[in-house]
Protein backbone atom coordinates (compact mmCIF):
# COMPACT_ATOMS: atom_id res chain seq x y z
CA UNK A 1 0.00 0.00 0.00
CA UNK A 2 1.55 3.17 -0.97
CA UNK A 3 0.83 6.57 -0.26
CA UNK A 4 0.78 8.82 -2.81
CA UNK A 5 1.42 12.65 -3.01
CA UNK A 6 -2.20 13.65 -1.74
CA UNK A 7 -2.12 10.80 0.77
CA UNK A 8 -4.28 8.53 0.31
CA UNK A 9 -3.80 5.12 0.22
CA UNK A 10 -4.19 3.37 -2.83
CA UNK A 11 -6.13 0.77 -0.92
CA UNK A 12 -8.71 3.70 0.09
CA UNK A 13 -9.48 4.33 -3.71
CA UNK A 14 -11.92 2.23 -6.02
CA UNK A 15 -12.27 2.00 -9.59
CA UNK A 16 -16.14 1.86 -10.47
CA UNK A 17 -17.12 0.62 -14.24
CA UNK A 18 -20.81 0.58 -15.05
CA UNK A 19 -23.18 -0.80 -17.14
CA UNK A 20 -24.30 -3.76 -19.07
CA UNK A 21 -22.00 -5.63 -21.65
CA UNK A 22 -25.24 -6.79 -23.18
CA UNK A 23 -26.42 -3.18 -23.91
CA UNK A 24 -23.92 -2.12 -26.60
CA UNK A 25 -22.10 1.03 -25.42
CA UNK A 26 -23.67 0.55 -22.10
CA UNK A 27 -20.90 -1.42 -21.92
CA UNK A 28 -17.47 0.73 -21.67
CA UNK A 29 -17.31 1.15 -17.99
CA UNK A 30 -17.37 -2.77 -17.74
CA UNK A 31 -14.86 -2.95 -20.74
CA UNK A 32 -12.34 -1.08 -19.52
CA UNK A 33 -12.51 -2.20 -15.55
CA UNK A 34 -11.74 -5.56 -17.73
CA UNK A 35 -8.89 -3.84 -19.51
CA UNK A 36 -7.73 -2.78 -16.34
CA UNK A 37 -6.70 -5.64 -14.91
CA UNK A 38 -3.44 -6.15 -15.45
CA UNK A 39 -2.39 -2.33 -16.01
CA UNK A 40 -3.61 -1.17 -11.97
CA UNK A 41 -2.05 -2.99 -8.96
CA UNK A 42 -3.33 -2.19 -5.26
CA UNK A 43 -6.74 -0.54 -5.99
CA UNK A 44 -9.90 -2.41 -6.10
CA UNK A 45 -11.49 -2.48 -9.44
CA UNK A 46 -15.19 -2.99 -9.26
CA UNK A 47 -17.93 -4.16 -11.94
CA UNK A 48 -20.49 -1.70 -10.36
CA UNK A 49 -23.51 -3.36 -12.48
CA UNK A 50 -26.19 -1.00 -12.68
CA UNK A 51 -26.55 -0.04 -8.90
CA UNK A 52 -26.52 3.31 -7.54
CA UNK A 53 -27.30 2.94 -4.61
CA UNK A 54 -24.30 0.89 -4.52
CA UNK A 55 -22.05 3.83 -5.08
CA UNK A 56 -23.49 5.43 -2.24
CA UNK A 57 -22.01 2.42 -0.24
CA UNK A 58 -18.90 2.09 -1.92
CA UNK A 59 -18.05 6.34 -1.51
CA UNK A 60 -18.51 5.92 2.50
CA UNK A 61 -15.70 3.18 2.43
CA UNK A 62 -13.53 4.87 0.49
CA UNK A 63 -11.58 8.19 -0.05
CA UNK A 64 -11.53 8.00 -3.81
CA UNK A 65 -13.69 7.06 -6.58
CA UNK A 66 -13.10 7.07 -10.25
CA UNK A 67 -16.31 6.27 -12.00
CA UNK A 68 -16.06 5.02 -15.65
CA UNK A 69 -19.82 5.05 -17.19
CA UNK A 70 -21.18 5.94 -20.45
CA UNK A 71 -22.27 9.26 -19.78
CA UNK A 72 -24.15 12.36 -21.65
CA UNK A 73 -23.51 15.78 -20.07
CA UNK A 74 -23.87 17.71 -23.28
CA UNK A 75 -20.94 16.80 -25.52
CA UNK A 76 -20.46 14.83 -28.54
CA UNK A 77 -20.99 11.39 -29.76
CA UNK A 78 -17.47 9.55 -28.21
CA UNK A 79 -16.09 12.85 -26.40
CA UNK A 80 -14.78 11.74 -22.88
CA UNK A 81 -15.65 14.38 -20.02
CA UNK A 82 -13.83 13.87 -16.75
CA UNK A 83 -15.14 15.86 -13.31
CA UNK A 84 -15.08 16.08 -9.78
CA UNK A 85 -18.55 15.64 -8.24
CA UNK A 86 -17.90 17.30 -5.52
CA UNK A 87 -17.43 20.35 -7.49
CA UNK A 88 -19.81 20.23 -9.78
CA UNK A 89 -23.49 20.17 -8.07
CA UNK A 90 -24.36 22.81 -11.53
CA UNK A 91 -24.55 19.09 -13.48
CA UNK A 92 -26.71 17.79 -11.38
CA UNK A 93 -30.03 17.51 -13.41
CA UNK A 94 -27.53 17.81 -16.51
CA UNK A 95 -25.52 13.94 -16.46
CA UNK A 96 -27.48 11.17 -17.74
CA UNK A 97 -26.04 8.09 -17.05
CA UNK A 98 -27.25 5.76 -19.25
CA UNK A 99 -26.46 2.48 -16.66
CA UNK A 100 -27.84 2.96 -13.45
CA UNK A 101 -31.26 1.70 -12.71
CA UNK A 102 -32.62 2.03 -9.17
CA UNK A 103 -31.24 6.03 -9.10
CA UNK A 104 -29.88 7.67 -11.74
CA UNK A 105 -25.99 9.17 -11.18
CA UNK A 106 -27.39 12.30 -10.71
CA UNK A 107 -29.15 11.48 -7.81
CA UNK A 108 -26.99 9.54 -6.42
CA UNK A 109 -23.85 11.82 -6.46
CA UNK A 110 -26.56 14.07 -4.89
CA UNK A 111 -27.45 11.58 -1.95
CA UNK A 112 -24.03 11.39 -1.39
CA UNK A 113 -23.59 14.94 -1.48
CA UNK A 114 -26.55 15.57 0.92
CA UNK A 115 -25.29 12.68 3.13
CA UNK A 116 -21.68 14.65 3.80
CA UNK A 117 -19.76 11.93 2.82
CA UNK A 118 -16.64 13.86 1.77
CA UNK A 119 -15.09 11.34 -1.04
CA UNK A 120 -13.50 12.53 -3.69
CA UNK A 121 -15.50 11.22 -6.64
CA UNK A 122 -14.31 12.11 -10.33
CA UNK A 123 -16.10 10.82 -13.00
CA UNK A 124 -14.92 9.82 -16.92
CA UNK A 125 -17.24 9.98 -19.14
CA UNK A 126 -18.38 9.33 -22.82
CA UNK A 127 -21.38 9.68 -24.62
CA UNK A 128 -22.47 6.97 -26.31
CA UNK A 129 -23.64 5.98 -29.83
CA UNK A 130 -25.23 3.79 -29.12
CA UNK A 131 -27.49 1.66 -26.17
CA UNK A 132 -29.58 -0.49 -27.38
CA UNK A 133 -29.27 -4.33 -27.49
CA UNK A 134 -25.98 -5.86 -28.24
CA UNK A 135 -22.82 -7.48 -27.35
CA UNK A 136 -20.38 -4.76 -29.34
CA UNK A 137 -19.32 -1.81 -28.95
CA UNK A 138 -19.65 1.05 -31.35
CA UNK A 139 -15.91 0.95 -32.76
CA UNK A 140 -15.51 4.74 -32.38
CA UNK A 141 -16.37 4.31 -29.17
CA UNK A 142 -14.27 1.18 -28.55
CA UNK A 143 -11.56 3.27 -30.20
CA UNK A 144 -11.09 5.54 -27.17
CA UNK A 145 -10.52 2.79 -25.09
CA UNK A 146 -6.68 3.31 -24.72
CA UNK A 147 -7.58 7.27 -23.99
CA UNK A 148 -10.25 6.33 -21.12
CA UNK A 149 -7.61 4.13 -19.45
CA UNK A 150 -4.91 6.40 -19.86
CA UNK A 151 -6.95 8.82 -17.86
CA UNK A 152 -8.24 6.57 -15.10
CA UNK A 153 -4.38 5.31 -14.43
CA UNK A 154 -3.31 9.10 -14.30
CA UNK A 155 -6.74 9.72 -12.40
CA UNK A 156 -5.32 7.07 -9.84
CA UNK A 157 -2.09 7.91 -9.38
CA UNK A 158 -3.46 11.44 -8.50
CA UNK B 1 -62.38 18.11 -8.64
CA UNK B 2 -60.77 16.56 -11.82
CA UNK B 3 -64.37 16.12 -14.00
CA UNK B 4 -61.44 15.58 -17.12
CA UNK B 5 -58.42 15.49 -17.60
CA UNK B 6 -55.47 13.42 -19.25
CA UNK B 7 -52.27 12.10 -17.71
CA UNK B 8 -49.93 11.34 -20.09
CA UNK B 9 -46.60 10.18 -18.80
CA UNK B 10 -43.52 9.20 -21.36
CA UNK B 11 -40.67 7.72 -19.80
CA UNK B 12 -37.95 8.59 -21.56
CA UNK B 13 -36.58 5.76 -22.97
CA UNK B 14 -33.55 4.10 -21.41
CA UNK B 15 -31.31 0.78 -21.63
CA UNK B 16 -33.87 -1.25 -20.94
CA UNK B 17 -36.80 0.50 -22.77
CA UNK B 18 -39.73 2.89 -21.18
CA UNK B 19 -42.99 2.88 -19.69
CA UNK B 20 -45.59 4.98 -19.85
CA UNK B 21 -49.01 5.75 -18.16
CA UNK B 22 -52.22 7.46 -20.30
CA UNK B 23 -55.10 8.59 -18.44
CA UNK B 24 -57.92 10.14 -20.08
CA UNK B 25 -60.69 10.94 -17.96
CA UNK B 26 -63.60 12.76 -19.47
CA UNK B 27 -66.77 14.05 -17.05
CA UNK B 28 -65.47 11.68 -14.02
CA UNK B 29 -65.88 8.70 -16.31
CA UNK B 30 -62.27 6.68 -17.81
CA UNK B 31 -62.16 6.70 -21.62
CA UNK B 32 -58.75 5.58 -21.58
CA UNK B 33 -56.21 3.53 -19.36
CA UNK B 34 -53.12 2.44 -20.15
CA UNK B 35 -49.99 1.32 -18.37
CA UNK B 36 -47.19 0.19 -20.84
CA UNK B 37 -44.01 -1.24 -19.58
CA UNK B 38 -41.46 -2.79 -22.19
CA UNK B 39 -40.43 -6.88 -22.19
CA UNK B 40 -36.97 -6.92 -22.42
CA UNK B 41 -36.20 -10.17 -22.47
CA UNK B 42 -36.99 -10.84 -26.25
CA UNK B 43 -33.47 -9.84 -27.04
CA UNK B 44 -32.01 -12.29 -24.32
CA UNK B 45 -34.08 -15.09 -25.47
CA UNK B 46 -32.42 -14.59 -29.03
CA UNK B 47 -29.05 -13.81 -27.64
CA UNK B 48 -29.42 -17.22 -25.59
CA UNK B 49 -29.84 -19.54 -28.78
CA UNK B 50 -26.70 -21.19 -29.94
CA UNK B 51 -25.15 -20.94 -26.16
CA UNK B 52 -23.20 -23.68 -24.87
CA UNK B 53 -24.90 -24.75 -21.48
CA UNK B 54 -22.68 -23.15 -18.75
CA UNK B 55 -22.79 -19.69 -20.12
CA UNK B 56 -26.86 -18.81 -20.13
CA UNK B 57 -26.65 -17.70 -16.30
CA UNK B 58 -24.02 -15.33 -16.34
CA UNK B 59 -25.85 -13.93 -19.77
CA UNK B 60 -29.29 -13.74 -18.06
CA UNK B 61 -27.35 -12.43 -14.89
CA UNK B 62 -27.57 -9.51 -16.94
CA UNK B 63 -31.04 -8.67 -17.55
CA UNK B 64 -31.44 -6.61 -14.61
CA UNK B 65 -28.72 -4.87 -12.05
CA UNK B 66 -31.00 -5.56 -9.23
CA UNK B 67 -32.23 -9.38 -10.02
CA UNK B 68 -29.10 -10.95 -11.01
CA UNK B 69 -28.85 -13.80 -8.57
CA UNK B 70 -32.90 -15.03 -9.55
CA UNK B 71 -31.78 -14.90 -13.26
CA UNK B 72 -28.60 -16.47 -12.17
CA UNK B 73 -30.72 -19.50 -10.47
CA UNK B 74 -33.99 -19.63 -13.05
CA UNK B 75 -31.50 -20.45 -15.27
CA UNK B 76 -29.39 -22.50 -13.83
CA UNK B 77 -32.38 -24.43 -12.72
CA UNK B 78 -33.90 -24.90 -15.89
CA UNK B 79 -30.23 -26.18 -17.60
CA UNK B 80 -30.09 -28.55 -14.53
CA UNK B 81 -33.58 -29.90 -15.22
CA UNK B 82 -32.95 -29.85 -18.38
CA UNK B 83 -29.62 -31.99 -18.39
CA UNK B 84 -31.68 -34.35 -15.67
CA UNK B 85 -29.11 -33.12 -12.93
CA UNK B 86 -30.90 -34.25 -9.81
CA UNK B 87 -28.47 -35.06 -7.29
CA UNK B 88 -27.52 -31.32 -6.23
CA UNK B 89 -26.79 -31.88 -1.99
CA UNK B 90 -28.05 -30.24 0.44
CA UNK B 91 -24.85 -28.49 1.07
CA UNK B 92 -25.81 -26.23 -2.35
CA UNK B 93 -29.01 -26.14 -1.84
CA UNK B 94 -28.67 -24.46 1.68
CA UNK B 95 -26.09 -22.04 0.27
CA UNK B 96 -28.24 -21.06 -2.95
CA UNK B 97 -31.25 -20.34 -0.19
CA UNK B 98 -28.90 -18.24 1.40
CA UNK B 99 -27.60 -15.66 -1.55
CA UNK B 100 -31.15 -15.82 -2.57
CA UNK B 101 -32.44 -14.26 0.63
CA UNK B 102 -30.32 -11.45 -0.31
CA UNK B 103 -30.84 -10.32 -3.21
CA UNK B 104 -34.25 -10.14 -2.20
CA UNK B 105 -33.35 -8.52 0.96
CA UNK B 106 -31.23 -6.19 -1.64
CA UNK B 107 -34.04 -5.25 -3.71
CA UNK B 108 -36.77 -4.79 -1.08
CA UNK B 109 -35.00 -2.41 1.14
CA UNK B 110 -34.48 -0.39 -1.65
CA UNK B 111 -37.69 -0.24 -2.96
CA UNK B 112 -39.38 -0.12 0.48
CA UNK B 113 -36.99 2.55 1.87
CA UNK B 114 -35.88 4.71 -1.24
CA UNK B 115 -38.63 4.28 -3.48
CA UNK B 116 -41.75 3.37 -1.86
CA UNK B 117 -40.91 5.66 1.38
CA UNK B 118 -40.67 8.89 0.33
CA UNK B 119 -44.49 8.79 -1.21
CA UNK B 120 -45.92 8.06 2.06
CA UNK B 121 -43.63 10.42 3.60
CA UNK B 122 -44.77 13.13 1.53
CA UNK B 123 -41.31 14.10 0.23
CA UNK B 124 -40.37 14.02 -3.72
CA UNK B 125 -37.85 11.45 -3.88
CA UNK B 126 -34.99 9.55 -1.45
CA UNK B 127 -32.83 12.57 -1.74
CA UNK B 128 -35.10 14.57 0.07
CA UNK B 129 -35.48 11.81 3.13
CA UNK B 130 -31.47 12.60 3.97
CA UNK B 131 -33.39 15.64 5.36
CA UNK B 132 -36.20 15.05 6.16
CA UNK B 133 -36.06 11.32 7.69
CA UNK B 134 -32.41 10.72 8.17
CA UNK B 135 -32.69 7.91 10.60
CA UNK B 136 -34.53 6.12 7.27
CA UNK B 137 -31.76 6.77 4.90
CA UNK B 138 -28.98 5.13 6.99
CA UNK B 139 -31.44 2.40 8.06
CA UNK B 140 -31.55 1.50 4.35
CA UNK B 141 -28.15 1.74 3.34
CA UNK B 142 -27.06 -0.72 6.60
CA UNK B 143 -28.93 -3.21 5.69
CA UNK B 144 -28.20 -2.54 1.79
CA UNK B 145 -24.45 -2.52 2.84
CA UNK B 146 -25.59 -6.36 4.79
CA UNK B 147 -27.04 -7.43 2.13
CA UNK B 148 -24.65 -6.95 -0.55
CA UNK B 149 -21.90 -7.65 1.62
CA UNK B 150 -23.92 -11.38 2.02
CA UNK B 151 -24.11 -12.05 -2.08
CA UNK B 152 -20.13 -10.92 -2.11
CA UNK B 153 -19.42 -14.04 0.10
CA UNK B 154 -21.17 -16.34 -0.70
CA UNK B 155 -21.74 -15.12 -4.59
CA UNK B 156 -17.90 -13.32 -5.03
CA UNK B 157 -19.35 -10.33 -5.91
CA UNK B 158 -22.06 -8.06 -4.86
CA UNK B 159 -23.56 -7.77 -7.96
CA UNK B 160 -23.76 -10.55 -11.25
CA UNK B 161 -22.13 -13.31 -8.44
CA UNK B 162 -19.49 -15.37 -10.61
CA UNK B 163 -19.03 -18.14 -7.89
CA UNK B 164 -22.58 -19.62 -8.71
CA UNK B 165 -22.78 -22.11 -11.44
CA UNK B 166 -24.68 -24.69 -13.09
CA UNK B 167 -24.36 -27.78 -10.52
CA UNK B 168 -23.32 -25.93 -7.53
CA UNK B 169 -20.71 -23.66 -6.34
CA UNK B 170 -17.23 -22.70 -7.80
CA UNK B 171 -15.94 -21.71 -4.56
CA UNK B 172 -17.54 -21.90 -0.73
CA UNK B 173 -17.49 -19.31 1.70
CA UNK B 174 -15.26 -20.51 4.59
CA UNK B 175 -15.97 -20.77 8.42
CA UNK B 176 -14.80 -17.69 9.25
CA UNK B 177 -16.98 -16.17 6.50
CA UNK B 178 -19.86 -18.15 8.01
CA UNK B 179 -19.41 -16.66 11.14
CA UNK B 180 -19.19 -13.14 9.97
CA UNK B 181 -21.82 -13.43 7.98
CA UNK B 182 -24.18 -15.17 11.02
CA UNK B 183 -22.68 -11.71 12.82
CA UNK B 184 -23.93 -9.31 10.11
CA UNK B 185 -27.25 -10.59 9.95
CA UNK B 186 -27.78 -10.03 14.20
CA UNK B 187 -26.34 -6.56 13.68
CA UNK B 188 -29.20 -6.30 11.56
CA UNK B 189 -32.12 -6.76 14.27
CA UNK B 190 -32.05 -3.20 16.09
CA UNK B 191 -32.34 -1.59 12.15
CA UNK B 192 -35.84 -3.99 11.46
CA UNK B 193 -36.98 -2.52 14.67
CA UNK B 194 -36.58 0.99 14.08
CA UNK B 195 -37.82 0.32 11.04
CA UNK B 196 -41.66 -1.34 12.06
CA UNK B 197 -41.66 1.61 14.49
CA UNK B 198 -41.41 3.94 11.21
CA UNK B 199 -43.47 2.03 9.04
CA UNK B 200 -46.07 1.46 11.99
CA UNK B 201 -46.51 5.48 10.96
CA UNK B 202 -47.45 5.57 6.93
CA UNK B 203 -50.79 6.21 5.70
CA UNK B 204 -51.35 3.26 3.33
CA UNK B 205 -54.29 3.67 1.08
CA UNK B 206 -57.68 1.71 1.69
CA UNK B 207 -57.97 0.12 -1.45
CA UNK B 208 -58.55 -3.07 -1.78
CA UNK B 209 -59.10 -5.43 -5.47
CA UNK B 210 -59.14 -8.90 -4.85
CA UNK B 211 -57.10 -10.84 -7.73
CA UNK B 212 -55.41 -13.96 -8.37
CA UNK B 213 -52.15 -13.91 -6.36
CA UNK B 214 -49.35 -16.22 -7.73
CA UNK B 215 -46.00 -17.65 -6.71
CA UNK B 216 -43.98 -20.61 -6.17
CA UNK B 217 -44.73 -22.53 -2.68
CA UNK B 218 -43.16 -25.01 -0.34
CA UNK B 219 -44.22 -27.04 2.41
CA UNK B 220 -41.89 -26.07 4.54
CA UNK B 221 -39.66 -23.10 3.32
CA UNK B 222 -41.20 -19.78 2.95
CA UNK B 223 -40.48 -20.58 -1.22
CA UNK B 224 -37.90 -18.02 -2.90
CA UNK B 225 -35.47 -20.66 -4.61
CA UNK B 226 -37.77 -23.56 -5.28
CA UNK B 227 -41.22 -24.80 -5.13
CA UNK B 228 -44.15 -25.66 -6.85
CA UNK B 229 -46.49 -22.77 -8.96
CA UNK B 230 -49.52 -22.13 -6.43
CA UNK B 231 -52.51 -19.45 -6.73
CA UNK B 232 -54.89 -18.16 -4.24
CA UNK B 233 -57.45 -19.42 -6.88
CA UNK B 234 -56.77 -22.74 -5.43
CA UNK B 235 -54.67 -24.60 -8.30
CA UNK B 236 -51.14 -25.86 -7.80
CA UNK B 237 -48.87 -27.29 -10.48
CA UNK B 238 -44.98 -28.95 -10.55
CA UNK B 239 -43.11 -25.78 -11.77
CA UNK B 240 -42.20 -28.26 -15.26
CA UNK B 241 -45.80 -27.36 -16.00
CA UNK B 242 -46.35 -23.59 -15.70
CA UNK B 243 -47.52 -23.59 -19.48
CA UNK B 244 -50.61 -25.54 -18.16
CA UNK B 245 -51.62 -21.74 -15.87
CA UNK B 246 -49.46 -19.06 -17.14
CA UNK B 247 -51.19 -17.99 -20.18
CA UNK B 248 -49.89 -14.71 -22.21
CA UNK B 249 -51.26 -12.43 -25.35
CA UNK B 250 -50.42 -9.73 -26.86
CA UNK B 251 -52.04 -7.29 -26.60
CA UNK B 252 -52.20 -4.35 -29.22
CA UNK B 253 -51.15 -1.05 -26.78
CA UNK B 254 -47.82 -2.28 -26.11
CA UNK B 255 -45.21 -4.60 -26.63
CA UNK B 256 -45.07 -6.08 -23.63
CA UNK B 257 -47.77 -9.33 -22.98
CA UNK B 258 -50.45 -9.85 -21.16
CA UNK B 259 -50.37 -12.59 -18.75
CA UNK B 260 -53.47 -14.84 -17.20
CA UNK B 261 -54.43 -17.64 -15.54
CA UNK B 262 -57.46 -18.60 -13.74
CA UNK B 263 -58.94 -14.70 -14.38
CA UNK B 264 -58.11 -12.02 -16.73
CA UNK B 265 -55.39 -10.97 -14.65
CA UNK B 266 -52.68 -11.85 -11.40
CA UNK B 267 -50.42 -10.31 -9.27
CA UNK B 268 -46.97 -11.46 -8.30
CA UNK B 269 -44.45 -10.61 -5.96
CA UNK B 270 -43.93 -10.17 -2.13
CA UNK B 271 -47.96 -9.86 -1.62
CA UNK B 272 -48.68 -12.98 -3.43
CA UNK B 273 -45.75 -14.40 -1.67
CA UNK B 274 -47.37 -13.79 1.35
CA UNK B 275 -50.69 -14.62 0.63
CA UNK B 276 -49.59 -18.16 -0.75
CA UNK B 277 -47.15 -18.72 2.14
CA UNK B 278 -47.33 -17.07 5.44
CA UNK B 279 -47.33 -19.80 7.38
CA UNK B 280 -43.90 -21.03 6.21
CA UNK B 281 -42.67 -16.98 7.21
CA UNK B 282 -40.71 -16.97 10.62
CA UNK B 283 -42.85 -16.65 13.91
CA UNK B 284 -40.54 -13.49 14.46
CA UNK B 285 -41.57 -12.18 10.83
CA UNK B 286 -45.37 -12.99 11.60
CA UNK B 287 -45.40 -11.23 14.64
CA UNK B 288 -43.82 -7.83 12.31
CA UNK B 289 -46.87 -8.68 10.13
CA UNK B 290 -49.17 -8.19 12.66
CA UNK B 291 -47.93 -5.09 14.07
CA UNK B 292 -48.05 -4.03 10.30
CA UNK B 293 -51.62 -4.72 10.00
CA UNK B 294 -51.00 -7.48 7.61
CA UNK B 295 -52.85 -10.40 7.43
CA UNK B 296 -53.24 -12.98 4.72
CA UNK B 297 -55.19 -13.20 2.68
CA UNK B 298 -54.44 -9.47 2.08
CA UNK B 299 -55.98 -7.63 -1.27
CA UNK B 300 -54.33 -4.16 -1.26
CA UNK B 301 -51.67 -3.77 -3.49
CA UNK B 302 -49.89 -0.47 -1.34
CA UNK B 303 -49.63 -3.72 0.99
CA UNK B 304 -47.09 -4.98 -0.97
CA UNK B 305 -44.60 -2.62 0.44
CA UNK B 306 -44.92 -3.72 3.61
CA UNK B 307 -45.14 -7.46 2.50
CA UNK B 308 -41.59 -6.75 1.07
CA UNK B 309 -40.41 -5.67 4.90
CA UNK B 310 -41.90 -8.74 6.14
CA UNK B 311 -39.82 -10.84 3.89
CA UNK B 312 -36.50 -8.35 5.18
CA UNK B 313 -37.26 -9.74 8.47
CA UNK B 314 -38.07 -13.92 7.55
CA UNK B 315 -34.86 -13.55 5.55
CA UNK B 316 -32.60 -12.03 8.06
CA UNK B 317 -34.01 -14.63 10.47
CA UNK B 318 -34.15 -17.64 7.69
CA UNK B 319 -30.63 -16.68 7.23
CA UNK B 320 -29.54 -17.32 10.65
CA UNK B 321 -30.69 -20.66 10.88
CA UNK B 322 -29.34 -21.90 7.60
CA UNK B 323 -25.70 -20.79 8.76
CA UNK B 324 -26.13 -22.42 11.83
CA UNK B 325 -27.07 -25.33 9.82
CA UNK B 326 -24.55 -25.31 7.57
CA UNK B 327 -21.87 -25.04 10.76
CA UNK B 328 -23.04 -27.72 12.37
CA UNK B 329 -22.88 -29.99 9.43
CA UNK B 330 -19.67 -28.70 8.83
CA UNK B 331 -18.81 -27.40 4.78
CA UNK B 332 -16.96 -29.98 2.38
CA UNK B 333 -15.91 -28.38 -0.83
CA UNK B 334 -15.92 -32.00 -2.32
CA UNK B 335 -19.45 -31.50 -2.27
CA UNK B 336 -19.55 -28.09 -3.64
CA UNK B 337 -19.72 -28.84 -7.42
CA UNK B 338 -21.21 -31.94 -8.96
CA UNK B 339 -20.93 -33.31 -12.26
CA UNK B 340 -22.50 -31.88 -15.16
CA UNK B 341 -22.99 -34.06 -18.43
CA UNK B 342 -24.66 -32.04 -21.29
CA UNK B 343 -27.42 -34.03 -23.07
CA UNK B 344 -30.49 -32.69 -25.33
CA UNK B 345 -33.37 -32.11 -23.39
CA UNK B 346 -35.52 -29.25 -21.85
CA UNK B 347 -36.14 -27.89 -18.65
CA UNK B 348 -37.73 -24.92 -16.56
CA UNK B 349 -36.47 -22.80 -14.11
CA UNK B 350 -39.00 -20.95 -11.81
CA UNK B 351 -37.74 -18.75 -8.96
CA UNK B 352 -39.17 -15.82 -7.09
CA UNK B 353 -37.35 -12.75 -7.86
CA UNK B 354 -38.37 -10.25 -5.50
CA UNK B 355 -40.57 -8.71 -7.56
CA UNK B 356 -42.38 -12.30 -8.33
CA UNK B 357 -42.48 -15.09 -10.30
CA UNK B 358 -39.49 -15.79 -12.86
CA UNK B 359 -39.58 -18.31 -15.28
CA UNK B 360 -36.78 -19.59 -17.84
CA UNK B 361 -37.44 -22.13 -20.04
CA UNK B 362 -34.39 -23.84 -21.71
CA UNK B 363 -34.68 -26.36 -24.75
CA UNK B 364 -30.76 -27.70 -25.09
CA UNK B 365 -29.20 -30.27 -28.22
CA UNK B 366 -27.41 -33.18 -27.84
CA UNK B 367 -24.37 -30.91 -27.83
CA UNK B 368 -26.01 -28.89 -24.89
CA UNK B 369 -26.07 -25.54 -26.48
CA UNK B 370 -29.49 -23.63 -26.54
CA UNK B 371 -32.01 -24.38 -29.30
CA UNK B 372 -34.72 -22.44 -27.68
CA UNK B 373 -35.38 -19.69 -24.77
CA UNK B 374 -38.98 -18.74 -23.36
CA UNK B 375 -38.25 -15.92 -20.70
CA UNK B 376 -40.88 -14.59 -18.81
CA UNK B 377 -40.35 -12.00 -16.30
CA UNK B 378 -42.51 -10.66 -13.11
CA UNK B 379 -43.03 -6.90 -14.04
CA UNK B 380 -44.72 -7.96 -17.65
CA UNK B 381 -47.10 -10.15 -15.30
CA UNK B 382 -48.10 -7.77 -12.73
CA UNK B 383 -49.37 -5.45 -16.44
CA UNK B 384 -52.47 -6.21 -16.55
CA UNK B 385 -53.44 -6.55 -12.94
CA UNK B 386 -52.12 -2.68 -12.46
CA UNK B 387 -54.11 -1.91 -15.49
CA UNK B 388 -57.13 -3.93 -13.63
CA UNK B 389 -56.32 -1.76 -10.15
CA UNK B 390 -55.79 1.45 -12.02
CA UNK B 391 -59.83 1.19 -13.55
CA UNK B 392 -60.69 0.25 -10.74
CA UNK B 393 -58.82 2.86 -8.37
CA UNK B 394 -59.39 5.88 -10.30
CA UNK B 395 -63.37 6.12 -9.98
CA UNK B 396 -63.43 5.85 -6.38
CA UNK B 397 -60.12 9.16 -5.94
CA UNK B 398 -62.10 10.90 -8.74
CA UNK B 399 -63.32 13.47 -6.75
CA UNK B 400 -59.69 13.92 -5.29
CA UNK B 401 -57.63 16.98 -7.56
CA UNK B 402 -56.03 16.12 -10.42
CA UNK B 403 -52.43 16.10 -8.14
CA UNK B 404 -53.44 13.30 -5.84
CA UNK B 405 -54.99 11.47 -8.16
CA UNK B 406 -51.67 11.95 -10.18
CA UNK B 407 -49.79 10.64 -7.36
CA UNK B 408 -52.32 8.06 -6.12
CA UNK B 409 -51.76 6.56 -9.87
CA UNK B 410 -48.27 6.70 -9.47
CA UNK B 411 -48.01 5.14 -5.87
CA UNK B 412 -50.46 1.89 -6.89
CA UNK B 413 -47.79 1.39 -9.81
CA UNK B 414 -44.93 1.95 -7.79
CA UNK B 415 -46.22 -0.28 -5.07
CA UNK B 416 -45.71 -3.02 -7.54
CA UNK B 417 -42.26 -2.42 -7.64
CA UNK B 418 -42.22 -2.41 -11.80
CA UNK B 419 -38.31 -2.65 -13.22
CA UNK B 420 -36.83 0.21 -11.18
CA UNK B 421 -35.58 1.84 -14.29
CA UNK B 422 -39.09 2.92 -15.05
CA UNK B 423 -40.81 3.59 -11.67
CA UNK B 424 -37.97 6.63 -10.91
CA UNK B 425 -39.02 8.22 -14.27
CA UNK B 426 -42.82 8.29 -12.48
CA UNK B 427 -41.44 11.26 -10.54
CA UNK B 428 -42.13 13.17 -14.16
CA UNK B 429 -45.46 12.56 -14.90
CA UNK B 430 -46.92 15.10 -17.38
CA UNK B 431 -51.05 16.10 -16.47
CA UNK B 432 -52.53 17.95 -19.57
CA UNK B 433 -55.61 19.18 -18.91
CA UNK B 434 -58.49 18.77 -21.85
Amino acid sequence: MGLKENNIPKAEKKIIGFGNIYMSDDGIGLEVIDKLENKIEGIELIDGGTSATDLILHAKSSKKIIIIDAVDAGQKTGEIIKFDARNVSQYFGNIRSFSLHDFNLSQALEMIQNLKINTEIVIIGIKPKNIGFGEKLSPEIEAKIPEIIDMVIREAND
Amino acid sequence: MANTFSIEEENVSRVEGHGDLVLDVKNKKIEKLQFRIPESPRFFEAMLVGRKWDTPSHITSRICGICSVAHTYASIKATEAAMGINNINDQILKLRKLIFHHECVQSNVLHVYFLAAPDFFGVGSAISLVDSHPEVVNIALRVKKMANDMVRIIGGRAVHPIRTVVGGFTKLPTIQEMHQMKEMLQAAYPDLENSLEVLKTLDIPDFERETEYISISDPVDYALYDGNIKSTDGWEIDDQDYLDKINEKVVKHSTGKHSWASRDAYLVGALARFNNNYDQLSDNAKQYAEELGLKPLNYNPFMNNIAQFVEIVHSVDDSIKLIDELLEEGLDEDKAIVDVKPKAGRGVGVVEAPRGLLIHDYTYDDEGKVEKANLIIPTNQNYANIEKDLEEMVPQIIDKSEDEIKLACEMLIRAYDPCISCSTHFLNVKLVNK
